[in-house]
């Protein structure tokens, strides 16, 4: 183990954290504003993937062009849910969205499952040899993953933080009682809401199936990483769950050499007890969000 | 009248047991057996071909005029490749359709969910699983496995590792039993040979990335890395391994190393890639006649599908054991002559007819079966040969057969 191991631990960690981040965002905005864990989630980063995979099929389109598609496909699909669904049970105890989410998701991997059959499916995208750095291996593939999912989470904070969209949603977040009282609409933000989580979603599918496999699986199997990363991060803060995302992937990833690779994930849950033994609301979250 | 009373209910008792006793003797011209393939779920390229096999063979047995004066009739249910869906299927076979033996099961998860039950209603269970666990949960020998387990996958990597001159081999294995089943095997068989291993990682499932395990195997720099795994796991370490530019050979288990492995990374990555697969016994006269009927049925080539053969064999045995027992042997009975009919010493058969025709003449008969040798070892486990095939320009080519003892 010398330091340039090291060095290559941390770049992984970091990748595999951008690309959890993106799924966690998505569940944190849902959390803040809808008050409910959308279990959903996964199955909304399965269904992006495989719409990139559709059009790559039919289409024989590049990835990038294939992506974009399936982020307005998935985007719909994530609006049409609110509207139908979780719109419905707005006012509801949080238990009924929670439990109506998880079954979306078992209908949207079951639809997938019956359509696309359970094969593995991968992105027509070629296979470029690692950079190496005097040992240090940089995957061009990783850095394309990496700086898409950082230019990702770039628009949706600038969206959050620098818009008068994001300033409604904040304030939705906070009350939604005063933001109504303050002459809100809530409807049309919601759906704009709903649309930028499907899409975010649709993006980590895709991400997720360049460095992995495309299964009906994938996306219900990476949920609870990013449910993770949104508890640490402080449940409903997108920063949090952004910073949650890598902190618990770069330690999951500098465990190997103590732990070896079968019990990483443990490391990566002890962190996550221990920070919430310090900071209960996690690390930016504030405490009136976690009743 | 005390004595009378008791004649009268004596009689009456008499009476009822004949009942029952018609019954047996109606049912006792048949021979039940239940198929319980994968028609659907990760099986499904195969549950078919399975069923199909074990109906040709009923079909011979019954042209030949059944086994131990019985016909064989047969039901078929589709286990889904899951272990629930199949317990429910095993029930209605036993209890709806009071089957005699349960033959087909694929996956190991399923064989170890219904061995249980064929067990508990004490009938014969034959599986093509490759779990070792199924060896020993086997308590009553009911129990007849006609794949190679995976402790003898890892021995055949063992065999082919020394044979290509391999030196310093690493494992990298899924950690199920399956995985870990076939690197101990090769880790136990390699050592054996005197050899050491460099280096060894487990890795968990479903990861998006399997980086920092494939660090660790290279860091003991192997001049081989022996997987135990499945084929997605397998696709994106080796899509990693080649990004990350080593330049290590590759033993895979046949199941992972694939066309559909071909067809996700790309006949560069997969050059030189040694997969391992069991074969069938091809050069025998019971798989040549097997094949033809096979082909006559499906309009395929039985080589395209090795658990068909085993399936076949399943049915021919089990009613060799049958011929051998007589007429009117219970299970028990027909059970106890499976290892006889099928291994030496005797006259080796390659046909049903051949072998009834033998066991008429109070012969000793050998069974060579079309998918191997079929020679049951104390745990009722048969060893096929094992076909090593080395990808090249994207298509997998038969380099080599070896066989193992074990």
């Amino acid at each position: 183990m010398t330091w340039i191991d090291f060095v290559n631990l941390l770049i992984n960690g970091l990748i595999e954290g951008l690309v959890v981040a993106l799924p966690a965002l998505a569940m944190t905005l849902v959390m803040g504003v809808n008050r409910f864990p959308n279990a959903a989630t996964g199955d909304m980063l399965t269904t992006g993937a495989y719409a990139a995979v559709a059009v790559q099929l039919l289409g024989g389109w590049p990835l990038w062009a294939a992506a974009l598609i399936s982020m307005v496909v998935t985007a719909l699909v994530s609006a049409g849910s609110y509207t139908l669904i979780f719109r419905k049970l707005a006012g509801r105890p949080m238990v009924s969205s929670m439990l109506a989410a998880i079954g979306l998701g078992f209908l949207l991997r079951s639809l997938i499952g019956f359509f696309a059959g359970h094969d593995q499916r991968t992105f027509d995208l070629p296979l470029v040899r690692a950079w190496n750095f005097g040992g240090i291996r940089i995957l061009p593939t990783d850095l394309a993953i990496a700086a898409v999912a950082a230019v990702s989470l770039a628009v949706v904070f600038v969206l959050i933080y620098r818009t008068s969209f994001g300033r409604q949603l904040r304030a939705v977040a906070d009350s939604a009682d005063l933001a109504r009282a303050s002459g809100i609409r809530a409807n049309g933000l919601m759906l704009s809401l709903w649309l930028l989580v499907g899409a975010l979603s649709s993006l980590g599918g895709v991400l997720l199936g360049m460095k992995a496999v495309v299964s009906p699986e994938m996306g219900w199997e990476s949920l609870i990483p990013a449910f993770a990363a949104m508890v640490l991060g402080g449940i409903g803060s997108p920063v949090g769950a952004v910073l949650g995302a890598l902190l618990l992937c770069v330690a999951q990833e500098l465990a190997v050499p103590l732990m070896g690779p079968s019990y990483k994930l443990v490391l990566s849950f002890v962190v996550l007890a221990l920070v919430l033994l310090v900071r209960p609301a996690g690390i930016m979250g504030r405490v009136q969000l976690v009743r | 009248m005390q004595r009378r009373n008791f004649v009268k209910l004596g009689g009456a008792a008499a009476a009822l047991q004949c009942l029952p006793s018609i019954g047996f003797s109606q049912q006792g011209d048949v021979f039940r057996i239940g198929s319980l393939t994968p028609i659907t779920g990760a099986g499904s390229p195969y549950g078919p071909g399975m069923q199909q096999a074990i109906r040709l063979a009923v079909d011979e047995v019954n042209a030949a005029g059944g086994a131990g004066g019985r016909k064989l009739e047969l039901f078929t249910e589709d286990d889904q490749t899951k272990p629930d869906a199949a317990v429910l299927a095993a029930k209605k076979l036993i209890e709806v359709n009071k089957v005699q033996a349960v033959l087909g099961t694929w996956a190991s998860g399923v064989t170890l969910a219904v061995m249980p039950l064929t067990d508990a209603a004490g009938l014969i269970q034959m599986n093509v699983s490759g779990a070792p666990a199924i060896s020993t949960l086997d308590t009553k020998d009911l129990v007849w496995r006609f794949q190679a387990t995976n402790d003898r996958f890892g021995a055949a990597f063992a065999e082919i590792c020394t044979k290509r001159g391999f030196k310093r081999p690493a494992t990298m294995a899924f950690n199920n039993a399956s995985g870990l089943g076939n690197v101990e095997g090769f880790t136990k068989a390699w050592e054996k040979r005197g050899g050491k291993v460099a280096a060894h990682v487990t890795y968990e499932p479903s990861r998006p990335s399997y980086r920092s395990e494939l660090q660790k195997i290279l860091a003991a720099k192997p001049d081989v890395i022996v997987m135990g795994s499945y084929l997605p796991d397998t696709t994106i370490i080796l899509r990693e391994w080649f990004q990350a530019g080593a330049d290590n050979k590759w033993v895979i288990p046949g199941w992972a190393a694939n066309p559909d492995l071909v067809k996700a990374l790309g006949a560069e990555v997969c050059e030189g890639i040694i997969s391992v697969e069991t074969v069938s016994n091809e050069k025998s006269t019971s798989y040549a006649q097997f094949d033809a009927a096979f082909t006559k049925a499906t309009g395929k080539p039985v080589s395209t599908n090795i658990y068909a053969a085993m399936a076949y064999d399943m049915v021919i045995s089990l009613a060799l054991a049958m011929e051998a027992a007589g007429p009117k042997a219970t299970v028990e009975q027909i059970n106890a002559k499976l290892r006889e009919v099928s291994n030496a010493p005797g006259t080796a058969v390659y046909s049903f007819a051949d072998g009834k025709a033998q066991l008429g003449k109070k012969a000793k008969v050998n069974y060579e079966g079309a998918s191997s040798k079929l020679d049951f070892d104390k745990f009722g486990d048969a060893t096929p040969d094992f076909g090593v095939f080395v990808i090249e320009k994207g298509q997998l080519v038969r380099r080599d057969v070896v066989s193992i003892t074990m």
